[in-house]
């Protein structure tokens, strides 16, 4: 037992517990700290792919709100000259209410399946690279696009592959 | 492995010391290693964002359970049969 504890005091000492990191070179320089056990426990709670699905959902549902009121509010009622004003606003909003409600519900659907399908094949293969995008945009616009039959799920699933690669290359430029 | 002393031998604070030195050096040489072989293994060197991706995570994780396995055994093979195999 007594060299188990010298044996445990070394990994942390290695690790030098949480902000220990040494602060050399010159004074402009950032110092280097290890993550602390609270930053480690967060990003483990990030990487669980449960926990991405639902954020993503939550995000593109949001989106979809948006989307849905920018759309509504370009739909025009056909009959626009014999309303009174009030009668088109109460119109326009409800019209903006569905469909924001509607789009809510597809764009949150659309990215909770592939952020969770993109978060799996991850973990599965344990490396990063595109193929993951295109698997999770391959299964997100197939699944979407199912109900219009085979060819339709085959043309969604290399549509939205390319898509999300395409976002996803915006995306590496940036950061 | 170390960290028993056969009942009957003469308990010397400089024997005791020594060992655990021994052990203390050892866990941070293969705690050194570990970490060596599993960074050079799992994370590519195009350092594109500071946090570990998920893939890298996951990696990291079966790297270090295969590592500790092959200890592991490793360390019972040597232990077990002194004479060199083959």
């Amino acid at each position: 037992m007594a060299s188990t504890t010298p044996a445990e005091g070394a990994p942390a000492v290695a690790m030098g517990g949480d902000g220990g990191g040494g602060g050399g070179g010159g004074g402009g320089v950032a110092q280097l700290r290890l993550p602390s056990a609270d930053e480690i426990r967060a990003q483990d709670i990030f990487n669980n792919c449960a926990v991405r699905t639902a954020v993503s959902g939550v995000m593109g549902g949001g989106m979809g709100v948006f989307m849905g009121m920018l759309f509504g509010a370009l739909d025009t009622p056909l009959h626009a000259e014999t309303m009174t004003a009030r009668q088109q606003f109460v119109h326009a909003a409800r019209t903006m209410g569905s469909r924001s409600m509607h789009m809510a519900k597809t764009f949150a659907i659309m990215g909770a399946i592939f952020s969770g399908t993109e978060c799996l094949v991850e973990k599965a293969r344990a490396k990063h690279d595109t193929v993951n995008t295109v698997t999770a945009g391959c299964v997100t616009g197939g699944s979407m696009s199912a109900r219009a039959g085979p060819q339709a799920a085959c043309l969604g699933c290399a549509g939205f592959a390319a898509f999300s690669v395409l976002i996803e290359k915006i995306f590496d430029r940036h950061e | 492995m170390a960290s028993q002393v056969p009942p009957g031998v003469p308990v010397d604070r400089e024997q005791i010391f020594g060992m655990a030195q021994q052990e203390m050096e050892y866990r941070v040489d293969l705690f050194n290693k570990l970490t060596q072989t599993c960074f050079d293994k799992c994370v590519e060197r195009k350092y594109k964002e500071a946090d570990l991706n998920v893939g890298e995570n996951s990696c990291i994780d079966r790297c270090v359970a295969k590592y500790w396995q092959v200890t592991g055994i490793v360390g019972q093979m040597l232990g077990s049969n002194r004479s060199p195999l083959g």
